[in-house]
């Protein structure tokens, strides 16, 4: 499809439905093919780049240059990052267009994308625009849903924002290993959480580019130095004998029975394909799951956040006063209430005196969490539950969930991602409503070919 | 802690290290000075930057924690130490926290008493501000990011000081240290300490002094500080918890802030950075490596090579002439070779502005000069004038000596030939000395070095006048 043709598209979408903050409109004004606005290293010959004329779109925490990047936030208006994220350059250099930057809650702070920075705009459900696109990568799950044209969009998740609102819209969505994907040029969230991933509508794009943006990168240095796997080989490949393990406590209380029915059609599936399923229990990760997430999330977010201050680039106000009392001006008036929150909340549980019950304890928390998990893979290939335990909601439902029933709806979602292990989402179906229920898979670390292996049977 | 001692101070010393690049990114850590050309997104704090560790900047650290004895951690792990300051391009500072690199060290002062560390850690440098019309009267700051990130070692003591004298020596001992470990580059690294001191009268309560620069000066904030605390309590005051800034050029310090408790930076590991294992193998390859240090040269000088304890510790002190001191004694006697380096090679350095290292003189060239004086071929005034040439320009010293003719006049026949000239050319000097005079003599030895263009030896001249005279 013609570019200038995605681009119009793009832009017609987002009148409606709010998916991107920017769309790279400078591609608009050069021919269809010439991107020098966002392509820095081209293949050596033209077309032989692997996701060459391939649309994709990016979540806006994730720095590509010279195009606004603001995290979804009103205080990094403006702000136009001076070099690529790594897994940038590296879908550049393989010929793909980068078509713009998808909307988010600010910072990532959120499972709705309802907590958008100040005076900007809410993505709405691909299915229905009463509802929310899930978080916190709504804009990025949308598009991917609603585009015509062939397109991946690089995401990143920090607690289950890449499967959850995949989840809601309908969409594939794999969060890797964390140190699987360079997070070089990602605006933090929480560092020790946080992973770059793709959402596309075929499992074909999702192992293509996890091929080309998984591997070691000198510039982060909690990449992992693991060989990449050629994630394609492992379409095509029979599950016969794979182990999966149901997670029982993802069955019970609190799921929506529409949901349940639809995830175990699609364990039926697997089990006829030849898996072998066998109920597991997670009881801490169940039990602390989300706490232990909350703490250590908010504890790494309030210390990126400091840097946000009006000084060196975004937001920037009068100069009056102290620095202090500057800084806090800038803060206070771009900053929107889940940021501070969270920026409260976080730093309280860092300060002397709270710090060994709150930080510490909770990552102690978390490294039986990951043991608890490490025991049931010396058991099993994958973990399954539903990825949601309800479709996405109505935004007048959710205005009236407290801050804490908020973050309890990510109780499937934060085990895997405090564990580091990957997972995806994948589509099981609709319910009454005509929205869509999602799947989700678990691998060990570093064992993404098993998540496509299997996921690409359903 | 309890104290029993008239004076009681700790120090915290903060020293760059000499690396080619900064502690988390691969700016230059020297060269521009135009503010902010070397910086990138890491070290300016921009959005989704991230911080890689220099290796070279933790084996600086190693050899430190190594040469003070200290106990070394087997992981290596950095936190984030949260503060909103405008020199902080993250409003935090990549530090470290529970866990300091090393612990437990000791460095000896020059008497000989131990002040023992609690600990030795990494950190980086926030960036510099600029305060263009001085720090009270300037409207505005202006921030410079060169320094941003630079590496820099945290050393701090125990309260184990007991009066300024001590503080000075510390610093200068350390200095040593840094400087013979290669580590540290007295000419564009930065070393600066804070400062705790508190006296017995006040009941030990004790004031930080912030950011003295150079030991001279720690010992000078330090005697100004004794002298106000002892002040204050005699006109009846009670002393208060406080951090105080000092003003080098007044020779002041003056009160910044009353501490009530200790500031909460929030510490967290920091998520950017994974944990470095420290291995035996990689602490015995720096071991390895590691030069002799100043005690260990002064233990050997006074020893080995006998010399007296103050010429010992002079020389040992510099590490580059402790090691000509070591070659150099293999074929001269170490006496002589000392008193050459310690005093006419340095005199003639200092006068010039030189280290030994901007000039071309080697060990050779000390060795065949002091070859000749001990062989008696040239006098100590020709050997003198030869190092200042040294310093100039390289050149070997035998021929030189040979070309130019220096060789010392040691014919007494020919001397003495010179000697009745003078004799003839000052009668007035002569007469004098035969008066009882002793010191007219002077005179006329200087008419014969100077016609034997400073080649003879002014005791055989003194000598064979007398005898001419009598």
């Amino acid at each position: 499809m013609d570019i200038n043709k995605i681009i119009e598209e793009c832009k017609k979408i987002n009148d409606e439905y709010h998916y991107f903050n920017t769309i790279d409109e400078g591609l608009n004004s050069k021919s269809s093919n010439c991107y020098e606005s966002s392509i820095r290293k081209t293949p050596k010959k033209q077309g032989d780049g692997k996701l060459n004329n391939i649309a994709i779109s990016v979540k806006d925490c994730i720095c590509v240059k010279g195009l606004e990047s603001r995290a979804g936030s009103k205080i990094l208006e403006k702000y136009k990052p001076v070099f690529d994220a790594t897994v940038i350059e590296k879908v550049k250099q393989q010929g793909a267009i980068i078509i713009g930057k998808t909307a988010q809650d600010a910072f990532g702070f959120g499972s709705f994308s309802t907590n958008v920075g100040k005076d900007m705009k809410i993505p709405l459900n691909p299915f229905d625009k009463e509802r929310a696109c899930g978080g916190s990568s709504g804009g990025s799950a949308g598009i991917t849903q609603k585009a015509s044209f062939r397109h991946i969009t690089l995401s990143e998740s920090t607690g289950g924002s890449i499967v959850c609102p995949a989840s809601f819209c309908g969409v594939i969505g794999l969060c890797p290993t964390y140190g699987r994907v360079s997070r070089y040029g990602l605006m933090d969230y929480a560092n020790s959480l946080d992973k770059i991933g793709p959402m596309a509508r075929s499992m074909d794009d999702i192992a293509l580019i996890m091929e080309i943006i998984s591997g070691y990168d000198e510039k982060e240095s909690t990449t992992l130095n693991e060989e990449v796997p050629k994630y394609s080989d492992f379409l095509k490949k029979d599950i016969k004998g794979m182990k999966i393990g149901i997670i029982k406590e993802a069955f019970g209380k609190g799921i929506d029975k529409e949901v349940k029915e639809k995830v175990e059609q699609g364990i039926k599936k697997l089990e006829q394909l030849g898996a072998k399923t066998e109920f597991i229990s997670l009881p801490l990760t169940q039990k602390y799951g989300v706490e232990t997430y909350y703490l250590l999330a908010m504890c790494e977010a309030s210390t990126n956040l400091a840097k946000y201050c009006g000084m060196r680039y975004g937001a920037a106000e009068k100069l009056e006063g102290s620095f202090n009392e500057y800084f806090s001006k800038v803060r206070s008036d771009y900053f929107n209430d889940e940021s501070k929150r969270r920026i409260i909340i976080g730093t309280f549980a860092r300060m002397a005196g709270y710090r060994d019950a709150y930080y510490i304890k909770a990552a102690k928390v978390r490294t039986k969490i990951i043991e608890e998990y490490k025991k049931a893979f010396a058991k099993f290939d994958l973990l399954l539950s539903p990825t949601m335990p309800f479709v996405a909601p109505k935004f007048k439902d959710i205005e009236k969930l407290t801050p804490l029933q908020n973050y309890m709806a990510d109780i499937l979602t934060v085990g895997p991602n405090l564990a580091g292990l990957p997972h995806i989402s994948i589509p099981a179906g609709f319910n009454k409503d005509k929205m869509p229920i999602g799947l989700m898979l678990i691998a060990d670390h570093l064992k993404e070919e098993k998540l496509i292996q299997a996921g690409s049977k359903l | 802690m309890k104290f029993n001692s008239d004076i009681v101070i700790g120090l915290e010393i903060h020293c760059e290290l000499a690396t080619k690049s900064k502690l988390f990114c691969g700016c230059a850590r020297s060269g521009s000075n135009e503010p902010n050309s070397r910086t990138c997104p890491t070290c300016l704090g921009h959005p989704g930057s991230k911080p890689v560790l220099n290796k070279k900047a933790v084996e600086f650290a190693i050899k430190l924690a190594l040469a003070t004895n200290s106990k070394i951690t087997k992981e290596l792990i950095f936190s984030r130490k949260s503060y909103f300051y405008p020199d902080m391009a993250k409003n935090y500072q990549i530090s470290q926290y529970e866990i300091p690199l090393a612990t437990e060290g000791s460095i000896k002062l020059g008497s000989g008493k131990e002040i023992s560390l609690t600990r030795i850690h990494m950190e980086e440098d926030p960036a510099a501000l600029v305060h263009p019309s001085g720090m009270r009267e300037s409207k505005f700051v202006l921030v410079d990011y060169n320094r941003s990130g630079d590496p820099l070692v945290e050393v701090v003591t125990n309260p184990d000081m007991t009066s300024p004298e001590e503080a000075r020596d510390f610093m200068n001992q350390l200095i040593t240290i840094l400087q013979y470990l290669e580590i540290f580059d007295i000419n564009n690294c930065i070393i600066k300490a804070d400062a705790n001191i508190s006296i017995k009268e006040s009941g030990y309560i004790r004031a930080e002094i912030k950011n003295v620069t150079g030991f001279k000066d720690i010992e000078r904030a330090l005697k100004y500080e004794v002298a106000r605390q002892k002040e204050e309590v005699k006109e009846g005051k009670t002393l208060k918890q406080e951090t105080r800034a000092w003003d080098s050029e007044k020779g002041i310090t003056f009160s910044l802030r009353t501490k009530e408790t200790e500031a909460d930076y929030g510490y967290i590991v920091d998520p950017d950075l994974v944990k470095i294992d420290l291995t035996k193998e990689w602490i015995s390859e720096i071991k390895k490596n590691m030069p002799e240090l100043a005690h260990e040269k002064l233990a050997k000088f006074t020893k080995q090579h006998g010399l007296t304890e103050e010429m010992a510790r002079i020389i040992s002190k510099d590490k580059e002439l402790a090691e000509m001191f070591e070659a150099v004694s293999t074929a001269i006697d170490p006496e002589l070779a000392a008193k050459w380096i310690r005093r006419e090679l340095t005199r003639v350095l200092n006068y010039n502005k030189k280290k030994l290292n901007e000039t071309g003189i080697k060990d050779i060239h000390m060795i065949d000069l002091l070859k000749l004086i001990e062989e008696n071929k040239i006098t100590e005034t020709t050997a003198q004038r030869i190092i200042e040439k040294l310093v100039e320009s390289s050149f070997d010293i035998k021929e030189y000596v040979k070309k130019q003719g220096l060789e010392a006049v040691s014919d007494v026949r020919g001397l003495e030939k010179l000697c009745k000239e003078a004799i003839d050319e000052a009668p007035k000097a002569v007469e004098e000395y035969s008066s009882g005079k002793e010191k007219a003599l002077n005179f006329v030895v200087g008419i014969v070095m100077k016609k034997t263009k400073g080649k003879a030896k002014p005791d055989e001249v003194n000598k064979i006048l007398k005898d001419l005279i009598k």
